[in-house]
């Protein structure tokens, strides 16, 4: 509490782009980060063994590709030593967590067949792995460089609506100029540059939805209309709610993407009832979805192809539930303990048994290799970076900040869940990715921000939070005082 | 009003139910891994078991010298593909086909010649941590490839089976059925097509493996199976006679008005056991039959491996006393049934492989040996042998002395010697049966002989069939007399 208890700057402080800079050690940081660059060498000593045997004579302990394994990890230690000169005091977890995923995708990327992906540059053709590896590094780069330069969130509370205007024109413009790839219109190409939208629009999608919902949630709160035994908020504001889920449908119907719809309505709840803290939003919002599900399973083919496939994908294991099929045959090949790197995921006739396994499957490949003891460990870090990333927003001084924290942390272990469910066999197949693992730019990059944003909010000492609206205690007393 | 503290608590309920949705996902994870993984690993379309029949180098099958009976070669696309250099085994090997699925030890046998799962679960667990998981297992059998190629010889044109077994160990050391097939014709991927419909279609069937799974009347052979079943029940000694059976042979014997008459060549008068089989009276057997009753007769059977499972390594036809659909004891419709099926006519179909067994047993003085083929299984992890091991006793030593007798009787003794000519073996005393089992309108009968040398010390026993052979004595009596014979002279010389 300040002594003059400060009563007017209603408006963000004007951010310090320069001040002074003293480096500060993260010890935490650094021996999580040893520990997971142990983790992942031994995975790739592991992959190269299996990769060599039977055959080739026991020469010594090789890492696969080693010289992709010393970039990842020089850049991961990079990150922590571009963080310490930063001097921030920043979170110590997120990065090492991360850093982890990042690594065993890199792992199951060198272990795929390379020649899944093919980009030529020049005359250089780069594989999977060497693909993955430059935009991992690029993610991780991002995420750092975020992390140090975020001074405020200034830029990302004042402007909303021009967020949200982003956000839905880049939807339109999927909507319209979107390339068709398998049925879903998704990929939006300029030039030679093309990328997933929907990916960055989760990212926006939350920044609006904080700075919505936090200006607005002391009515959103208090305010109510009462419908029967539910007590329901005023009706003007469940326009928002209402104009989010016609948001997901048309996503549904247009872009068939069942997965970014799933995760926007299911991100977008979770963060109604954050800022709430009513019940009451949650019910109404799972009315609608069960109505909007249900709707959409009588209207539309695709829908209906996905939930047939997803009740019972062995009545037709060859053709329409071969996917699911696979996957389910790769889980249970992985047993209790799994394969072990590049042990299992036999070929049939030169090809792998799932299709799309590098950017809808990772799970299963993992799930294989690793056996439950893996997935169990995989699930496990994301509820690390789950728990990181809300514990920011519980930590936050202000409900903006709380709620982006929380929306960017939700945003991250949403998409795990469904596609991991999917992979499994919980919910219906949707075609999403899976954070900082599955093969892709957009999904990667879009994660990278989550990870900076993340840091930046997490930071304890720099700036400071907008003081509170309510009068300081000592104006208080003196107000006493003086009645 | 701003209040702090609400946002917090309702991000712990989020969190709280993240967590939850991640237990379940853990759960879900579990359920496939653990709790389904088996039926899910074993499903025919699952790539590993593609995968492994296509990929993995099965063992070798080798004959108790060590010969190849099945090998594996690579085609051009380096995939493997099983050879078998030696036709007359195929009813023993079967076949490995990426096309047409596996048959014989090739089938039954798979999971080991495969070696992607082992029998015992720690090892099966520790495996993964192998960097090659399967462990492919090379068979060894107790089959003798010179007897076996004998046995096929000898059968020549004729359709019919040879089994031979080692009354001591319960080892087979013959399986023979006739036509063969080519095997090999069938694993190849170039000749598979051709190779399976000359198999499938081929005149006699060649696919039906006659030892093991063809069901035949008996006849005469069948006789010892009621002696078996007469001395173990106590019913008869090796002493008793009837004395009604001097008239019976001259006139018939009368069953509820249905009249057994005897062949030609049987004197008229009464005898004991040993006589009785050396001249392989009808009437005296359907006499002890029904003496002994249905009962004693299934169940005396039914411990031979009558309609049961001796565990043997190829899947058996269950051979069978009566079709079991009567009232009477044992499930014979009345005693004319009992009587006919008590000298091997009546409802009564059994595997030459079964009849090996019963001459088995009593060679080996009462005590029937589990019959086996692979003998040891040889991998990375080192070889597991297969002991001998006894399935039952099923008459006392004395017993099976006194059907010894009988049998060196119908093999030796002067009468006998008019339906066994050439069963006898140079230099030792051979015991067996003949038979001739009447199939009733035109044709000639299934020429049957089972039999076992030397009887004072039985090292092997034989059951010969010969379809449509004739009598015993023409064909399978000699057949089977040469297979003693190359048994002496080539695995115990």
């Amino acid at each position: 509490m300040n002594a003059d208890g400060p009563s007017t700057p209603a408006a963000p402080a004007l951010p310090r782009i320069l001040g002074p800079i003293r480096p500060r050690p993260r010890w935490r940081e650094a021996r999580l980060l040893a520990v997971v660059a142990v983790a992942i060498v031994v995975g790739s000593v592991s992959l190269a063994l299996a990769q060599r045997a039977p055959d080739a004579p026991p020469g010594g302990l090789e890492p696969a590709e080693p010289f992709h394994l010393a970039v990842y990890l020089g850049v991961l230690f990079l990150a922590h030593l571009a963080q310490v000169l930063a001097g921030r005091r920043t979170d110590q977890i997120l990065l090492p967590a991360v850093g982890l995923l990042g690594g065993i995708s890199l792992l199951l990327m060198e272990r795929l067949p390379q020649n899944l992906v093919v980009q030529t540059l020049g005359d250089t053709d780069l594989g999977l792995a060497d693909v993955q590896l430059v935009w991992l590094v690029l993610s991780i780069a991002l995420a750092t460089t975020l992390a140090i330069v975020v001074r405020s969130d200034r830029w990302l509370r004042l402007y909303k609506y021009t967020w949200a205007a982003a956000g839905v024109a880049l939807l339109l413009m999927t909507f319209v100029l979107g390339t068709e790839i398998n049925g879903q219109r998704l990929t939006l190409s300029f030039g030679p540059v093309s990328g997933q939208p929907s990916e960055l629009l989760k990212v926006i999608l939350v920044v609006f939805l904080a700075g919505y919902l936090s200006e607005n949630r002391s009515l959103l709160v208090e305010q109510s209309t009462r419908v029967g035994p539910i007590s329901l908020p005023p009706l003007p504001y469940l326009a928002p709610m209402v104009a989010m889920w016609a948001i997901a449908l048309g996503i549904v119907v247009v872009q068939r993407d069942l997965g970014a719809a799933l995760l926007f309505f299911a991100v977008f709840l979770l963060l109604l009832y954050t800022a709430t803290g009513r019940p009451g939003y949650v019910v109404l919002g799972l009315i609608l979805f069960v109505v909007g599900a249900f709707v959409m399973y009588q209207l539309v083919d695709h829908v209906r192809t996905r939930v047939d496939i997803w009740l019972d994908p062995f009545a037709d294991p060859s053709g329409a539930g071969y996917q699911v099929v696979q996957s389910l045959y790769a889980f249970a090949r992985g047993g209790l303990l799994g394969t072990g790197l590049g042990g299992g995921l036999p070929l049939i006739s030169g090809r792998l048994p799932i299709p799309a396994i590098q950017t809808d499957f990772p799970l299963a490949a993992l799930g294989e290799e690793l056996g439950l003891i893996g997935i169990m460990a995989i699930l496990g870090i994301y509820l690390v970076v789950i728990e990181r990333g809300l514990r920011i927003g519980a930590a936050a001084r202000d409900d903006f900040r709380a709620l982006l924290a929380s929306g960017l942390a939700l945003v991250v272990g949403v998409q795990a869940f469904i596609i991991a469910a999917g992979n499994l066999k919980l919910i219906p197949l949707t075609g999403i990715t899976l954070p900082f693992i599955s093969y892709g730019g957009s999904s990667l990059l879009v994660n990278g921000i989550v990870v900076g944003l993340l840091l930046a909010l997490s930071d304890k000492g720099v700036e400071p939070p907008p003081p509170p609206r309510q009068p300081g205690r000592l104006a208080r007393l003196a107000r006493r005082a003086a009645g | 009003m701003m209040n702090r503290r609400p946002v917090s608590r309702s991000i712990a309920h989020v969190g709280l139910t993240l967590t939850v949705a991640f237990g379940v996902l853990a759960a879900g994870a579990g359920y496939w891994q653990v709790f389904r993984s088996p039926d899910l690993t074993s499903a025919a379309d699952n790539p590993a078991v593609i995968a492994a029949a296509r990929n993995v180098v099965r063992g070798k099958i080798l004959d108790r010298d060590g010969k190849v009976l099945a090998t594996t070669r690579r085609d051009d696309n380096g995939d493997p593909y099983r050879v078998y250099p030696e036709r007359s085994v195929t009813p023993v090997v079967g076949y490995s086909s990426r096309r047409f699925g596996t048959a014989g030890l090739e089938r039954s046998y798979a999971a080991e010649l495969v070696g992607l799962t082992d029998p015992d679960p720690i090892r099966n667990l520790l495996k993964k941590f192998e960097t090659d998981p399967s462990d492919p297992k090379t068979l060894t059998l107790s089959l003798s490839l010179p007897l076996q190629k004998a046995a096929v010889r000898g059968l020549g044109s004729d359709r019919g089976a040879v089994v031979m077994i080692d009354p001591r160990t319960g080892e087979v050391l013959a399986l023979a059925s006739t036509p063969t097939f080519d095997a090999s014709a069938i694993a190849n991927p170039a000749t598979e097509q051709q190779g399976f419909a000359a198999a499938r279609d081929g005149a006699g069937k060649p696919l039906l493996n006659r030892a093991t799974q063809g069901r035949y009347v008996p006849g005469s052979v069948f006789k010892i199976v009621t002696a078996i079943a007469a001395l173990g029940s106590g019913a008869i000694s090796p002493t008793t006679t009837f004395p009604n059976q001097s008239r019976a042979e001259r006139d018939g014997l009368v069953v509820n008005g249905f009249r057994i008459r005897e062949h030609k060549g049987v004197p008229v008068r009464t005898f004991d056991l040993a006589h009785a089989t050396e001249v392989s009276s009808n009437v005296f057997f359907a006499l002890v039959g029904l003496k002994t009753g249905g009962a004693n007769l299934t169940e005396y059977a039914a411990k031979l491996g009558f309609g049961g499972d001796t565990g043997f390594d190829l899947p058996v036809a269950p051979s069978q006393v009566t079709n079991g659909n009567g009232d009477q004891p044992g499930g014979f419709v009345d005693d004319v049934e009992l009587a006919n099926a008590s000298y091997g006519q009546g409802e009564t179909f059994v595997t030459p492989f079964q009849m090996a067994l019963v001459a088995a047993t009593v060679a080996n003085g009462g005590e029937l040996m589990r019959p086996h083929l692979v003998t040891a299984l040889t991998g990375r992890s080192g070889t597991r042998t297969v002991a001998p091991a006894s399935l039952r006793r099923v008459i006392t030593q004395e017993e099976a002395a006194a059907i010894n007798v009988a049998m060196v009787r119908a093999v030796e003794g002067p009468l006998g010697r008019q339906f066994t000519p050439g069963a006898d073996v140079p230099g030792m005393t051979v015991a067996g049966k003949s038979g001739t089992a009447e199939l009733g309108g035109s044709g000639e009968p299934h020429s049957w002989f089972i039999g076992f040398a030397p009887a004072n010390d039985p090292q092997i026993a034989i059951a010969v069939l010969v379809e449509r052979g004739g009598r015993g004595a023409e064909r399978a009596v000699p057949l089977g007399g040469s297979l003693l014979k190359t048994y002496f002279d080539t695995v115990a010389k």
